[in-house]
């Protein structure tokens, strides 16, 4: 009897050994998540902290007076105009994006192009190299059409890299739809463009939604772009941001952060039922 | 009657094709690959139109310690961004923790700008993080010392900012590696550390190649951060004086000398991109 009490006891202090004591597991855990929530969080709270703060005085941990008066003085300003601007450009990418990138994506996909790899490494350079410099001679190239300054033009620059965004996730997704569904379709009967639209964009739908959640948000977060075309006719949201911030108007800054980051965050959780890591992770290796 | 017919079929669906193709390689050609050889070719045009290397010398006599402050940043940012996508991948890969990916995902969806700011305000001399540690009550609040407009600022908000892509990027990798295996490793008494550092990381070499490439480029070309966090004194990142040669010298051929030498610092991607396809 009691052999076999101190045998159960052996074999439980055992399993203890092998897993840690319960507490320290749990404070390991709660350390882990306090560490990672202050990491990403603290830089963010400050904004918002910010945004709300009428009168700050150092050194004193929080504001001394708290209040929304920047954020109605945000939006009673011209901020509201550069929201709107930001929005329908951003729209408007994702919709050209759409139309120029999914036909092109799936016929990459399924091998239907010539020079297949050439036109995916075109694809891949605007991501390759750094923007400024190249969009500084885009600025040259685009002076001679009249274009900068303009919503043209602006859009245009944005199209760029949306473009790319856009190719490599599709390419991905349209890989990941089967092709054995499109064969039985043609084998029933149906044509190629009926089978692209009755077979395939549904199959593909949840990740050409991810792809264009990207794309909306790579436009309205575009920055370099926006500031050499657009900059002085027309003020996107990141450059007016830019401006405030420059300009030491810490409030004011601080409100626009946090607006712009709201889309993100918003986005991210429909992001979460639609974005596999695979279609981001393909980036380079198609 | 459709045998007849094919030949003029395929062309018909080739011309389709072509012209399916067509919108979005133009835009991409005319609005990025143009420009690009553009810049080549304006980095070895004088101001007075002749050709000629000056441009280069000066970009590297003015600038030269400009570029190795910008690289050695870069350098620095990544080796931290590989520790920390290892690591935080590794827990997420090898623990259930939703709550945490989420949060960790959140920077890939901060714009560049805001995370410049948000930084800025965070390790200001007069910053938030200075505040929180001046709560406590152990340091003098006038000793603390102010990260913002430092180097260490700068790697901090490019760490930062990159490190959702860098997980987005990992994770895929560290997802397909076989459970039995880390199963099996486990076994032989293997704790977390061990599985990550001598199991997901060598197991997932490409994805982490990939990662760094991508990210260390968008270091280098990354314009806002440094725009916002700039540096008080001492060296600049290269894009910020790109920008000042265009935008406010006119200077075009020197900033696109910079823009030439950018592009060479980067060219690891391309030439790694290039490697993955002759292997296959």
């Amino acid at each position: 009897m009691s052999k076999s009490i101190s045998a159960a006891a052996a074999s439980s202090s055992h399993n203890l050994i092998g897993r840690k004591p319960p507490f320290a597991r749990m404070t390991r855990r709660l350390l882990l998540y306090a560490v990672s929530i202050f990491f990403i969080f603290g830089p963010l709270s400050s904004l918002i902290l910010w945004s709300l703060a009428e009168k700050w005085f150092w050194p004193h941990p929080f504001p001394s007076a708290w209040g929304f008066k920047y954020w109605h003085q945000v939006f009673e300003g011209k901020m509201l105009s550069s929201l709107g601007l930001s929005f329908a450009i951003a729209i408007t990418v994702t919709l050209l994006c759409l139309v120029l990138t999914v036909p092109l994506s799936y016929l990459i996909a399924r091998n239907r192009l010539p020079f297949k790899h050439v036109i995916l490494l075109l694809f891949l350079l605007p991501q390759a190299f750094p923007q400024l410099p190249v969009f500084t001679n885009a600025m040259v190239f685009l002076y001679r059409f009249d274009l900068v300054g303009t919503l043209t033009g602006l859009t245009l620059i944005h199209l760029v890299g949306a473009i790319v965004f856009s190719v490599w996730t599709l390419v991905s997704v349209f890989q990941s739809v089967a092709e054995s569904m499109e064969e039985a379709s043609y084998m029933l009967g149906g044509g190629k463009v009926y089978t692209f639209f009755h077979v395939v964009l549904p199959m593909a739908a949840p990740g050409i939604i991810a792809s264009s959640l990207l794309v909306f948000l790579y436009s309205l977060d575009e920055f370099t772009g926006s500031l050499l075309i657009g900059a002085p006719f027309h003020i996107t949201m990141p450059v007016f941001m830019y401006n405030a911030a420059n300009g030491y108007e810490m409030q004011v800054a601080s409100v626009t952060s946090v607006l712009l980051m709201v889309p993100g965050i918003i986005l991210l959780f429909f992001l979460q039922r639609f974005m596999r890591s695979e279609y981001l992770a393909a980036f380079g290796r198609v | 009657m459709r045998k007849t017919n094919s030949h003029s079929n395929v062309f018909w669906h080739q011309a389709a094709g072509v012209g399916l193709a067509t919108p979005a390689i133009a835009v991409v050609a005319l609005l990025f690959m143009y420009p690009f050889v553009l810049s080549f070719l304006s980095s070895l045009r004088s101001q007075e139109q002749v050709w000629t290397l000056a441009n280069y010398v000066e970009a590297f006599s003015l600038y030269g310690g400009d570029l190795l402050f910008t690289l050695w940043v870069c350098a620095v940012s990544l080796v931290l961004l590989i520790g920390c996508t290892a690591m935080i991948g590794g827990f997420l890969r090898l623990g259930a923790y939703p709550v945490l990916e989420f949060i960790f995902k959140i920077p890939l969806f901060v714009p560049f700008v805001v995370v410049g700011h948000a930084m800025r305000v965070f390790l200001a001399p007069h910053g938030t993080l200075n505040s929180a540690i001046a709560i406590t009550g152990w340091f003098n609040p006038d000793m603390l010392p102010s990260f913002a407009f430092s180097t260490l600022g700068l790697v901090a908000a490019l760490v930062w900012k990159n490190l959702g892509l860098a997980l987005l990027l990992v994770l895929g990798g560290f997802r397909s590696v076989n459970e039995g295996m880390l199963e099996a490793a486990r076994g032989m008494g293997a704790g977390k550390l061990r599985l990550i550092w001598h199991f997901l990381v060598p197991m997932n070499k490409s994805s982490i190649g990939v990662m760094a490439v991508l990210t260390f480029t968008s270091m280098l070309g990354c314009f806002s951060i440094p725009a916002m966090l700039g540096n008080a004194g001492g060296h600049q990142m290269l894009m910020m004086d790109l920008y000042h040669q265009s935008v406010y010298q006119h200077n075009y051929g020197l900033a696109n000398a910079i823009g030439v030498i950018t592009y060479v610092a980067s060219m690891g991607a391309a030439i790694y991109y290039l490697k993955g396809l002759s292997k296959k």
